[in-house]
């Protein structure tokens, strides 16, 4: 009895070694049939309507393809269902010419009437759509012909046609939705024309993919693409490490350092829309006077905590509306200077020259290492006198925090990020800074952010369609925004993957997608 | 009375304990602050689609009509439909309930053996440098957070020496590691137990007895201490299986296993009522079956013990 340890430790080394061949290490090796992508989440839906998440959007946008292709190449807008488009001179009728020769999965043709179902499906009270008001201008939709559509519009939407590239958008078989009834948006079989076909999804576990052999365009190297659920991103980094998978997105961000030193690995990195700042309440104490907002924002050193907190993993905030979105401008480069001697200037020209106590609260695990920035920040505001007592909240309590009405809410400072599926500014500053849309309890901007000229140009912005006064528009709007300094401005993220040394051209998108359909393998 | 009528009896006191779960779990998670419609939507959706779902639901009734609902479908047997993905509840938690009690047999089989035979060395050896091995790596074993303790076995295992799967629920190889990993705490918990229970009835006089008839120090260990220290090894056994199939959640989140407390976690955090009542009200049911066979189990072990 006494060897008994020792036995067991033998037979777990040999039930061990028994399954050692399964999983041989990534390297040199042949191209898997099967590419395995770790990712964080499960999918809700797999109806493209009903996505809320990016993540979804860039699994199901395998299988789906929408009119226009608005991703390949940012800011511009491409054919894709659509081979042609034309606007109207007053901006509200739109015609398309479909690609013609183009069957869904299902094998039934993608036609006029599957476009016509598909909008006015997205348009339909009784469908869930949470991005229904990117297609609210559409008044009717009418076929002509089996290839030709025409939208019209009850008012000018500068900004419907890249919605039309948004996963929302997808063109759906009607005889797959129909078919699928109730359970489409748990096993849409057939509803897609992308170069993948939806095969099966075990939830909780992976949803696969296998090659469309009829696609009408490029076909992808690998036959089968898995994606699987891993919470966990310590774990989906060490699956990666295993061989078990060929991508894992977002690894923990402390590691991304090591990782691209790593011989065996590829970081795949690049900027997003996704802006990260501080919420002031411009209704709150001290807030109200736009010295101390200002004050806050030279407080704060956003490269040191970039660098230190943040592994590079994002870049200084020059604009409300980044640079790469249409119509963003840098307003300032390098950001709002980190200048302490001049933040505790105006904090005493605002009568507070022994600073003053703000309560300050940051989400855990939303934004990349933010209750961790918080933290530093709020060291670097106590140098000026401010005392941010930084604490943290689980995302729907925080959420219902950012809901409450001026007068009762708990938002004195606090950490937000904020992106946009389509790359306008529109998406960055209209539902933030127009106070008739963003002050909670219906909007999500706590800042209370009000300036009636700011009001007028978003406005104006969005009912125009010709791109050069939009321009000038937004350009005019940026300025009066970062002035006033109704946030303080940090950063916009990165977003990343890791993948195996082997796997080639996969990129990744301003709108934190990853793009590796067409990634290829080099043994 | 019989054993038959004792069921009945332990059933008719299982079922108000059971209403009263529903009851505080369907006030307790309408309690949290969130507003479902608004964290399922995401942040982008405008306020008339966040009113539209909020109806959808249900959510903008009373909310004793809402509970009054849920009773009503209950009691034909439906759990209602996810919020979120609007599957059937029965079905989200049917597909997830398998690898959880699949992960937590193979736990509790690995803890029982592995805890006993440890607690038994120690107790036979007590003072030895075997004991304080045993009882040191036990201490280790309830101190250990699950996650770490995964990830170790990952790089070790997967990263390093390339045996086994990194995570993922599959076949038999993709058990080793999560097994390891969340019965520690039980086999330490289980051979803690084993141990002081043994020690106990050694100083009794029947095990005195049986050393002074002559029966060989193996039976008088397994057959007459043995049988008598089981009660309270049992009683932790069922408690740990309980927490094995409810305390798993950090287990499946580390190793990427598609179970139910990682569905629980991922229900509350999207406010899915729905789901986290039809959760819990699982966990509930088998906490009582559990309980009812730990009491069963005393009977056997103890033929002093009497339900009939």
């Amino acid at each position: 009895m006494t060897h008994s340890p020792f036995r067991l430790g033998i037979i777990v080394v040999l039930i061990a070694t028994a399954f050692s061949w399964q999983s041989p290490p990534a390297g040199a090796q042949a191209a898997p049939r099967q590419l395995r992508i770790a990712v964080g989440i499960d999918a809700d839906t797999l109806d493209p309507v009903g996505g809320t998440t990016t993540t979804v959007n860039n699994m199901v946008d395998y299988f789906y393809e929408t009119l226009v292709d608005v991703e390949t190449t940012p800011g511009e807008i491409k054919p894709k269902l659509a081979t042609r488009w034309q606007i109207s001179r007053d901006g509200l009728t739109y015609t398309f010419t479909l690609r013609s020769g183009v069957r869904f999965h299902d094998g039934t043709p993608m036609d006029s009437a599957a476009v016509k179902f598909t909008l006015e499906r997205l348009l339909d009270p009784r469908v869930r759509n949470p991005n229904r008001h990117l297609f609210a201008a559409i008044k009717s939709v009418e076929t002509s012909g089996d290839l030709n559509v025409r939208l019209t519009l009850s008012q000018p939407s500068p900004i419907l046609l890249a919605s039309l590239g948004t996963t929302t958008a997808a063109i759906l078989s009607p005889a797959a939705v129909q078919r699928a009834g109730d359970r489409f948006s748990v096993a849409p079989t057939g509803a897609g024309t992308g170069p993948y076909i939806f095969k099966e999804w075990r939830r909780g576990d992976s949803i696969t993919v296998e090659r469309n052999p009829n696609y009408w365009g490029q076909k992808p190297s690998f036959e089968e693409v898995q994606f699987r659920v891993v919470p966990d991103a310590g774990t989906r980094l060490t699956q990666l490490l295993a061989g078990d998978v060929h991508m894992a997105m977002l690894p923990p961000a402390p590691d991304v350092k090591g990782l691209r030193r790593n011989p065996r690995v590829t970081v795949v990195e690049a900027p997003t829309d996704r802006t990260v700042f501080l919420v002031l309440n411009n209704q709150w104490g001290p807030f109200k006077d736009v010295r101390v907002r200002q004050a806050m924002n030279y407080a704060v050193n956003k490269k040191a905590i970039l660098a230190s907190v943040l592994f590079d993993l994002g870049t200084v905030s020059v604009s409300p509306c980044p640079p790469m979105m249409f119509g963003g401008i840098p307003v300032q480069e390098g950001g709002w200077p980190y200048n302490p001697i001049k933040a505790k200037q105006l904090l005493a020209e605002a009568g507070y020259k022994d600073g003053f106590e703000v309560n300050f609260f940051a989400p855990t695990g939303r934004y990349i290492q933010d209750f961790q920035f918080a933290q530093a920040i709020s060291a670097q505001l106590r140098n000026v006198g401010v005392r941010a007592n930084v604490s943290t909240m689980d995302w729907p309590s925080y959420v219902a925090m950012i809901l409450t009405p001026p007068d009762r809410t708990r938002v004195q400072m606090i950490v937000l990020g904020w992106a946009w599926p389509v790359l306008d500014c529109d998406g960055a500053l209209y539902g933030q800074f127009h106070s008739g849309v963003a002050h909670p309890p219906t909007g999500l901007g706590p800042a209370y952010y009000k300036n009636e000229k700011v009001d007028a140009l978003l406005t104006e912005a969005r009912q125009t369609n010709d791109p050069n006064k939009r321009k000038a528009l937004y350009k005019e709007a940026q300025e009066l925004i970062w002035n006033d300094a109704p946030w303080v401005f940090l950063w916009t993220q990165k977003w990343y993957v890791a993948t195996v040394k082997n796997l080639e051209g996969v990129k990744v998108t301003p709108i934190e997608k990853w793009h590796a359909i067409y990634a290829t393998w080099k043994p | 009375m019989t054993l038959g009528s004792y069921l009945v009896r332990r059933i008719g006191v299982a079922l108000p304990t059971l209403v009263g779960v529903t009851l505080a779990i369907f006030f307790m998670v309408r309690l949290i602050p969130g507003d479902p419609a608004r964290v399922i939507l995401g942040l982008q959706a405008s306020d008339e689609e966040v009113v539209r779902i909020r109806r959808e639901l249900g959510l903008d009734r009373p909310i004793y009509v809402q509970y009054g609902r849920f009773i009503g479908r209950l009691v034909r047997g439906d759990l209602g439909i996810s919020a979120v993905t609007r599957a059937p509840v029965i079905e989200e938690v049917a597909t997830r309930l398998g690898p959880t009690a699949q992960l937590a047999v193979s736990s509790i089989v690995v803890a029982t053996a592995v805890g006993l035979g440890a607690g038994i060395v120690s107790a036979t050896r007590q003072y030895t440098a075997i004991d304080y091995l045993v009882m040191t790596v036990a201490l280790c074993g309830v101190s250990i957070p699950v996650f770490w303790l995964g990830i170790m076995l990952m790089l070790v295992f997967s990263v390093y020496l390339h045996w086994l799967p990194a995570g993922g629920y599959g076949g038999p190889a993709h058990f080793v590691l999560p097994t390891i990993a969340l019965a520690a705490f039980s086999i330490a918990i289980i051979a803690r137990m084993t141990r002081s229970s043994l020690l106990e009835t050694f100083n009794q006089d029947y095990v005195r007895t049986a050393h002074a008839k002559g029966a060989r120090p193996r039976a008088v260990v397994l057959r007459h201490a043995l049988k008598n220290a089981l009660i309270p090894v049992i009683t932790v056994i069922g408690l740990q299986f309980g927490a094995l199939l409810g305390g798993a959640i950090l287990t499946e989140t580390t190793f990427a296993w598609p179970g139910m407390g990682r569905l629980l976690v991922n229900a509350i955090t999207s406010r899915d009522y729905p789901v986290v009542q039809g959760i819990v009200l699982t966990f509930a049911v088998i906490f009582t079956v559990v309980n009812l066979i730990v009491d069963l189990l005393y009977a056997y072990v103890d033929p002093r013990i009497h339900y009939g």
